[in-house]
């Protein structure tokens, strides 16, 4: 296994020179005064270094050994626990954590990069500070002055962490069927009970309490998902001065086994009466749960492709190294038995691939979050209205498209090893089990595709969409005398033509087809997915041709050539996309259920 | 788990009604004995076995997988070995078997159909017998009387198994590299020395001797892969009375820890002037290989298959037993809380694409089976030449085509099951992690590729490819005039005349640019699996058709098929577009960036 390098130069392309973060930061309430140049630059450098040298090296090991469950709590593998402490150390759980709260107040911009950073090094230990960031979102968005005060700064400097509780044995998409109870202990605390599943780092041995945000209902609670409430309940009480005292009544009943992420605890989490407090309103639970949502979504997109990026690392490592078979062009190593089998055109179609989504993935991400931070820190009602309208219709597709290809990144990472892929002690194969999940869990990507389809763009007519068109036909208008990106900006026209197009049948068949959403959905995703690509490669090859000239470093030559491979051997995907989303649904929904 | 149920009723209609293996089988001698009762008695026997004996023990091979005690033994997980006993007893091994060796002699498609339940029901088991194939065909094909009496017989009761000793370290693709030497002794036997990795089932527990083919280099051999030669090694020498001697200096120096196929034991092997005998022409070997790599490489096609029938199965299951949500045409199970999952159309678009991978793909294995019967079997050698093209032609497409689908769906399967598919007791991420390794091995995705379009089309000027697609054409002809074919049809037809025009496009491209084979490879193989998916999926909707217009109690069933075959032609089909445009984007797509560059 290749030693993980911090992309740092493409992060300063995409951050800089693509989407100008500086320029955006000094324009944002609040982030001017948070946020410099200087600032953004230590963070990036410091995350590469404590990523690449203090948890990549935990991840192999986290992989064999696994968490074990005792009757004491969770153990993690050997060294995440010392890895946590001095990682918490440095101050990163509260890198964007509100400053009121002691927190960095860090820009998404900037943290989506670090988080890249740490996926790449080990999804794994990667989930348990994550985990505690969007518990911290929730809890800053709609708790208590009280609670804040009392657990986000523990939680932001990481002696605490966070665990997110929604899943039951029953009820996974279809929250409304939860069943665990909230009763009033009339000193305006609650009484839960219940048990809750697949619940991501909800018991370790890395921090001293671990505070969980737990959907359940009250007496009489409307059914369905208008009934849920969130409350806060650490696993372990915590009196008036912080101490932290004895077990809540919360306790880890058994951990999953499961395909990857094996360092990572997956819990059943058991709630046997234990205290907690109402966080936002009573049966608002969900909605208050999905502020922090668009946070966590973009955040799996993140861990796809970190993963996909740390698997092309590898496999470029390998590919000069491997020698197998001559070059069909000639004899490139005569000194050697055979040539290093990046010569040859099919290893390099893999690795363009991966490299082409991956570069995608990271500019599509910065993209996104650039309108998260519009959203949370501008004071203009206008700015901050249109960037919440953006990140609803682009977060699926940050969560849903970006996985889905880091997934086949991973893949052909493993692909590009031949059999030895398939061997654990390379680690290609632990990157496609890792990444996997990132599939399923925080909304299956079919459940992505149906929010994309439904909520976002049939739901409003098109309204959200109509933004996304805009900017790109503005952007297409404005350079339409660049000669060096003329190709790419008609191919990204056409795209976006047939991508309008398609929205359009859509939206009208579903006016009469009750199914035409969902037979369209994920084939929809992937094919807006795309045109998201399309357009962020544009805009990457642009800044790319203005400074080629004289760069002797080869990346503005590399990025075009990677923008031109997107362009002629990756988009053309949307012509099938298009072909089978216009077929309808009828060829979903004729096969009788009994005939299957 | 999945409870693995062998799909009988659609084994026979592949087998019985579009292939029409009666007439088939009434077709060469070697058939004779192949007779339909005989046929469905060993269909439904083998299924029994299959859903009984291995496929219980596919969960507790993936988690106990084989482990090399300090003896140099390695241990089968718990089960493994009593499975195989029985197997041995029931005859399988001997099944298409030369009956002058103790086989059953009959036709390898049969062989075919079992491999399939067998590797649906247990991967990682059926590989233990599975791998003796290629020992038995280099020993029946290249051996002496003398070698064929001494090894033939015991791989064939099963008593023995066998295995193929090819990779070594430094060379899996590339075997022209390989270093293993083996050195003449005085006796005539060959004194064999190296290590070879990877070697699937290369020892186990489960049989008192294994009988190794190793690939090797005799002194002075030319380089490259014009100097290799294959030779039988046993792992424990024979007394004179043929009983099972001493250890034959063949030892298993360590197991592979894997990402799946835990139940089977991938070994490094040392030989350490292991005692050896050539087998076929020095400096031959790997043409020998080759005669009979073919029926090696649909065996690995079936773990394609395999994989989507497995995991459609499980899923099915699952989305019909889970419940969230309600239909959007209104509430379907108005008792429960929610809906069964398999009202949403999303659900049933990775249902019916997992349905339509293993039903497409069935079609085209034994379609295969039928022409690797023929190959051997036929009267005539213009038969046998015919059906030897087009098993060639084919081969690669199975191979790469089938097992990238299947890997496909079985990732559908394991999507069905939301966050319980990750969870290893639901058995759904198993099959995801069993056949991923089917895109590796036995030649990768990217080799079969090169093979297709390099040697198989290109280098015949397109003749193999042209002798499919007229299979096609003629089939579109006779269909013209059908108005419920229409759907299948048209788009059939052009798509076969684009494949052809795309092939020429590319060997023109090739003849001035070296890469661009390399660089059209993979989206060639990928187009031409849909394509020829296609063909079978319409033949296999205009039977249906038929049926239901000549009346049927199975409507549900034929009605189905040509569901499935729309789903198909809709929803699946439309993925040669992308395929077409990237093959032709040229080889600067993927040439043009600097070696130095690919990582700043």
């Amino acid at each position: 296994m290749a030693e993980y390098q911090a992309p740092l130069r493409d992060m300063r392309f995409v951050l800089n020179e693509v989407f100008e973060a500086n320029k955006l930061w000094a324009s944002l309430a609040g982030t001017r005064d948070t946020v410099d140049p200087e600032t953004a630059e230590a963070i990036l450098e410091e995350a590469g270094k404590i990523t690449a040298s203090l948890i990549a090296p935990l991840s192999r090991n986290g992989d064999e050994e696994g968490c074990s469950w005792h009757s004491a709590g969770v153990k993690t593998p050997k060294g995440y626990k010392e890895a946590y402490k001095t990682f918490i150390e440095g101050g990163w759980c509260g890198l964007s954590g509100n400053a009121n709260y002691e927190g960095m107040g860090m820009p998404k911009m900037l943290a989506a990069q670090f988080e890249e950073m740490l996926y790449s090094s080990d999804i794994s230990f990667g989930l348990y500070i994550c985990l505690t960031s969007g518990a911290c979102l929730a809890i800053d968005a709609h708790a208590s002055e009280e609670l804040k005060q009392k657990y986000l700064p523990k939680m932001y400097s990481g002696e605490w962490s966070g665990a997110m509780d929604l899943t039951e044995p029953h009820s996974g998409t279809d929250l409304g069927m939860i069943r665990t109870k909230a009763v009033e202990n009339g000193d305006g605390s609650y009484s839960i009970t219940g048990t809750k599943i697949f619940i991501t780092g909800g018991e370790q041995d890395l921090s001293e309490n671990i505070i969980h945000l737990v959907l359940a209902k009250l007496p009489g609670a409307p059914a369905g998902s208008r009934g849920i409430s969130l409350f806060l309940v650490p696993r372990n009480c915590v009196d008036e001065n912080n101490v932290v005292g004895e077990n809540n009544k919360v306790t880890c009943g058994s951990i999953e086994h499961k395909m990857g992420i094996k360092a990572s605890a997956t819990c059943v989490m058991n709630y046997d009466g234990a205290q907690g407090w109402l966080v936002g309103e009573v049966n608002k639970g969900l909605a208050a749960m999905f502020t922090m949502m668009n946070y966590e979504r973009l955040s799996v997109g993140v861990q796809g492709f970190a993963a996909a990026e740390r698997s092309y690392q590898n496999a470029v490592e390998y590919a000069k190294d491997r020698i197998q078979g001559r070059s069909p062009a000639g004899v490139v190593a005569p000194s050697k038995e055979a040539d290093p089998i990046i010569v040859h055109p099919d290893v390099r179609r893999m690795l363009m691939t991966m490299r082409a989504y991956t570069e995608g993935s990271r500019a599509f991400s910065t993209y996104v979050a650039s309108y998260l931070d519009r959203a949370k820190f501008s004071d203009n009602a206008e700015e901050k209205a249109q960037a919440d309208a953006m990140v609803a219709l682009l977060t699926p597709i940050a969560k849903a498209y970006m996985t889905d290809r880091a997934l086949d990144s991973c893949v052909a990472g493993q692909q590009v090893f031949g059999g030895h892929g398939f061997i654990r002690e390379w680690g290609q194969e632990q990157l496609v089990r890792d990444t996997r999940i990132t599939q399923i869990y925080e909304g299956t990507n079919g459940i992505q595709a149906l929010d994309l389809m439904g909520r976002k763009i049939v739901a409003n007519n098109g309204k959200l969409y109509e933004l996304f068109v805009k900017e790109v036909s503005d952007f297409i208008e404005a350079n339409s005398d660049n000669s060096a990106i003329k190709p790419y900006l008609e191919s990204l026209a056409a795209t976006i033509e047939r991508l309008s197009d398609v929205t359009e049948s859509v939206i009208k068949a579903a006016a009469s087809d009750p199914h035409a959403i969902g037979a369209a959905s994920v084939d929809y995703l992937e094919l807006f997915g795309l045109t998201c690509y399309a357009y962020v490669w544009a805009r990457m090859a642009k800044v790319a041709a203005e400074k080629v000239a004289g760069d002797s470093s080869g990346f503005y030559d590399a990025k075009i050539k990677t923008a031109k491979f997107f362009f002629n051997r990756l988009l053309p995907k949307t012509v099938s996309l298009s072909e089978s989303i216009k077929s309808g649904s009828a060829d979903m929904m004729s096969l009788d259920e009994a005939c299957f | 788990m999945p409870e693995y149920k062998a799909p009988l009723r659609e084994i026979s209609f592949v087998m019985k009604e579009l292939l029409e293996s009666e007439k088939h089988y009434a077709s060469f001698p070697a058939g004779a004995d192949a007779t339909p009762d005989m046929v469905d008695m060993l269909i439904a026997e083998g299924g029994k076995f299959c859903e009984e004996v291995i496929a219980p023990l596919n969960k507790v091979g993936d988690e106990e997988g084989c482990t090399l005690g300090a003896d140099g033994v390695v241990k089968t997980p718990t089960g493994f070995k009593e499975a195989y006993q029985q197997f041995v007893e029931g005859g399988w091994p001997t099944l298409s078997a030369d009956v002058n060796y103790g086989g059953q002699g009959l036709p390898e498609s049969l062989n075919i159909v079992m491999s399939e339940m067998v590797g649906t029901a247990n991967w990682s088991w059926g590989m233990y017998p599975g791998l003796s194939h290629g020992a038995v065909n280099t020993i029946h094909e290249y051996g002496t009387p003398e070698q064929k009496e001494t090894y033939l017989t015991k791989l064939v009761s099963g008593e023995w198994t066998g295995t193929m000793c090819l990779t070594e370290p430094h060379c899996g693709s590339d075997l022209g590299t390989l270093r293993t030497k083996a050195e003449p002794n005085a006796d005539g036997s060959y004194s064999i020395t190296g290590t070879k990795i990877f070697i699937s089932a290369g020892d186990h527990d489960m049989v008192d001797n294994i009988v190794h083919i190793v690939l090797a280099r005799l002194p002075d051999a030319p380089q490259g892969t014009k100097g290799i030669s294959l030779f039988i090694v046993p792992r424990n020498s024979l007394n004179d009375d043929g009983s099972v001697g001493a250890n034959n200096s063949v030892s298993c120096g360590s197991l592979e820890h894997k990402m799946g196929i835990h139940g089977n034991s991938t070994c490094v092997m040392n030989f350490d002037g292991a005692k050896g005998w050539l087998i076929g022409p020095e400096n031959k070997g790997l043409n020998c290989m080759f005669t009979f790599m073919n029926t090696a490489r649909i065996g690995t096609a079936l773990q394609g298959l395999g994989a989507a029938e497995g995991s459609f199965q499980g899923s099915l299951v699952y989305a019909k037993d889970r419940l969230a949500m309600r239909s959007l045409t209104g509430v379907k199970n108005p008792d429960g809380p929610a809906d069964p999952i398999i009202v949403h159309p999303d659900v049933r678009r990775m249902l019916l694409t997992q349905k339509a991978i293993a039903e497409g793909a069935r079609a085209m294995c034994y379609f295969a089976a039928q022409h690797a019967d023929l190959v051997h079997h036929a009267e005539s050698e213009e038969q046998r030449k015919t059906s030897d093209d087009m098993l060639g032609f084919l081969t690669p497409i199975l191979k790469a085509f089938i097992t990238e689908v299947g890997y496909e769906a079985a990732n559908h399967g394991m999507q069905v099951f939301g966050g319980h598919g990750f969870i290893s007791e639901w058995g759904m991420e198993q099959i995801v992690r069993d056949t991923r390794i089917a895109l590796m091995y036995e030649g990768t995705t990217g080799i079969q590729a090169l093979d297709l379009l390099g040697r198989k089309v290109l280098m015949t000027q397109g003749a193999s490819l042209k002798q499919f697609t007229k299979l096609v054409h003629v089939f579109c002809k006779e269909n013209e005039g059908n108005e419920e074919m229409k759907q299948f049809v048209e788009p059939l037809l052009e798509l076969n005349k684009e494949w052809g025009d795309l092939t020429m496009k590319i060997g023109m491209a090739a003849m001035k640019d070296r890469d661009e084979v390399g660089s059209a490879s993979v989206d060639y193989l990928m187009y031409s699996g849909y394509v020829s998916m296609a063909y079978f999926w319409a033949r296999m909707a205009l039977l249906a058709q038929q049926k239901l217009a000549a009346g049927t109690t199975e409507t549900g069933f034929y009605t189905a098929k040509v569901q499935t075959a729309q789903f198909y032609f809709k929803r699946i089909l439309p993925r040669t577009k992308a395929h077409a445009a990237m093959m032709v984007a040229g080889s600067d797509s993927v040439m043009a960036m600097d070696e130095a560059n690919f990582i700043f």
